[in-house]
């Protein structure tokens, strides 16, 4: 039972983080590859609001998550917007570079201790019991709810509104888009920002759960094969890749080696690549592009 | 312009010696003059590579990775220049396109398809989704269906419906004909004269296929190597021998001599 729970919180962590690989993917191309940063700059970014709202640990998260949102809106104005009509591999290349900046700057300003956000919100990560003798920490529960209103959320902004129709047409056809009176710049800001939300949320919840540190970027950088595996235009496919790369990983831990936690998912994306490189769910033609 | 001043009034749209150059060297179409006026339907004929699409794109305007720019001559719609602005500027003013190819979502339904373009006003918008599925019913009955799996005649009944959405006043339309069978162009040329007539547009068809367009235009313009080399009424060109031999296809009165043929190369316009 502990072992499902384990797998379950684990996926949940992968999924929440993919959804924004495949946002901005879906939507304008790019692959963000300083999206594990943006994800680390949310958790620091709760930890900079805990310290300044400790008193209202509500409003420091809601202030986090809005930050997080307008960070990606911001990226998408200064940065990105100008390498449309630039080839896909400049706009890639130029996220590594956002990462890389980043991760420095987190690492000058916040140094490279541990930081314990929960304690600094004055909440306490107690451990509730399910299903008789399963455990799970309450910031971890957090994370599945977090992840299941992410999803739905989205999968219902994208079906129902006209912003949501206007974001998929404008990733299948953006000159069309553009020809019908949709604004370019406006939807991949609003991807933007939605992958950085999430992606921000998710680092939030991490940091609440075990502490936050620099290295939290390689939970990021583990999401990124469960995505591939799922194929990157697929929000369902993130989901699926990363209930597959969770299980795999919680399975190998508790039965192998709990050194090999951090090869799984590139073992798992390495079969994946060989025998269906556009991933389970993933649009065929797609994969030459990246 | 021989045209006089008091009919130059009611043009809705006036290209004057359009030049577009892709990547900063290669020019595409060199010294185009056309004119549309309110509630006319214009016809812009001319062989593969004349340069028709081209001056198409440079009124709904250039994405940056098109890399093409009007780089000499103006557009003025409304008597506002509108070159060298973004599509969904245009878009926005009352210039919609009805595109070659791609010219529908293919992974949205036709629901979807209707639905995600940026209506002028939205106040308009489930008015014109309920005319838009009268004038094509055929849309009404696959408004489900993903529009990828359309064939090309509800395709194009499709771009045209989702092009009325945003409420356009000057409809274009590239290649109306392209791939379609004759009986499908028949009635989508039919439909959109109906249109034109219950909405007031104006439409400019880019069309290989004169037959078709010289059939609803009220007046036309022939585009040969990126230049206008003639233009007039419907009754002028369908009147005129060249071009019933080479866009209309009847065979004059038999054998020509090569010289004769070439007579309306010496007597064209010349705008640039």
């Amino acid at each position: 039972m502990q072992t499902l729970i384990n797998i379950l919180v684990l996926a949940s962590i992968y999924a929440l983080i993919s959804c924004g690989y495949v946002l901005i993917y879906r939507v304008s191309r790019v692959l963000n590859l300083a999206h594990g940063e943006f994800m680390m700059l949310g958790a620091y970014g709760l930890l900079a609001t805990a310290s300044s709202f400790g008193a209202h640990p509500f409003a420091a998260v809601g202030v986090a998550s809005v930050m997080a949102l307008l960070v990606g809106v911001a990226i998408y104005f200064v940065l990105m917007r100008h390498m449309t009509g630039e080839s896909v591999l400049a706009a890639v290349l130029c996220t590594i570079a956002v990462g890389i900046l980043l991760r420095g700057l987190i690492t000058l300003t916040w140094g490279a201790q541990q930081h314990y956000p929960m304690e600094q919100l004055g909440w306490v990560n107690s451990s509730i019991s399910v299903f008789g003798d399963a455990r799970i920490s309450a910031a971890s529960l957090g994370l599945i709810i977090a992840t299941a209103v992410c999803y739905s959320g989205l999968f219902l902004f994208l079906r129902y509104t006209r912003w949501g129709i206007q974001m998929r047409a404008a990733g299948q056809n953006p000159l069309l888009a553009a020809q019908r009176g949709i604004r370019l710049n406006g939807i991949y800001a609003l991807a933007w920002g939605l992958a950085t939300f999430t992606g921000g949320i998710a680092g939030m919840l991490i940091a609440c759960d075990s502490g936050l540190q620099t290295t939290i970027v390689t939970i990021g950088l583990k999401a990124f094969p469960a995505t591939l595996v799922g194929g990157l235009d697929s929000l369902l496919g993130a989901l699926v890749g990363s209930l597959i790369i969770g299980t795999a990983e919680v399975l190998l831990i508790n039965y192998v080696d709990p050194l090999l936690s951090d090869v799984a998912p590139f073992f798992i994306l390495l079969v994946m690549l060989i025998f269906r490189p556009w991933g389970l769910f993933g649009t065929r033609e797609e994969i030459d592009r990246v | 312009m021989s045209t006089p001043a008091t009919l130059k009034d009611k043009a809705i749209l006036e290209v004057d010696k359009l030049e577009v150059s892709y990547h900063r060297v290669v020019t595409a179409i060199q010294g185009v003059t056309l004119e549309v006026r309110r509630g006319q339907i214009v016809a812009l004929l001319g062989n593969n590579g004349a340069g028709k699409t081209t001056t198409l794109r440079a009124i709904s305007g250039f994405l940056g990775i098109d890399d093409a720019r009007v780089s000499e001559g103006t557009v003025r719609f409304c008597g506002k220049d509108i070159a060298n602005r973004f599509p969904h500027e245009v878009a926005g003013m009352g210039i919609v396109l009805v595109p070659e190819r791609d010219k529908v979502f293919e992974n949205l339904t036709v629901q979807e398809n209707l639905e995600a373009n940026s209506p002028r006003q939205s106040s308009t918008l489930s008015r014109m989704q309920e005319a838009v599925y009268a004038y094509f019913p055929l849309l009404a009955r696959l408004r489900g269906r993903q529009a990828g799996y359309l064939s090309g005649g509800e395709r194009q009944m499709l771009a045209i419906g989702a092009a009325l959405m945003c409420g356009p006043e000057l409809l274009l339309v590239d290649e109306l004909s392209l791939g379609l069978a004759p009986i499908i162009v028949e009635e989508l040329a039919e439909r959109l004269r109906a249109i034109r007539d219950e909405l007031g547009l104006s439409i400019l068809l880019v069309e290989q296929n004169a037959h078709v367009a010289l059939e609803i235009a009220d007046y036309g313009y022939i585009i040969e190597n990126g230049r206008i080399v003639m233009d007039g009424d419907r009754e002028r060109l369908t009147g005129h021998q060249d071009i019933q031999e080479f866009y209309l296809g009847a065979g004059g009165s038999g054998r020509r001599n090569y010289r004769d043929v070439k007579q309306y190369r010496r007597s064209r316009r010349w705008y640039g």
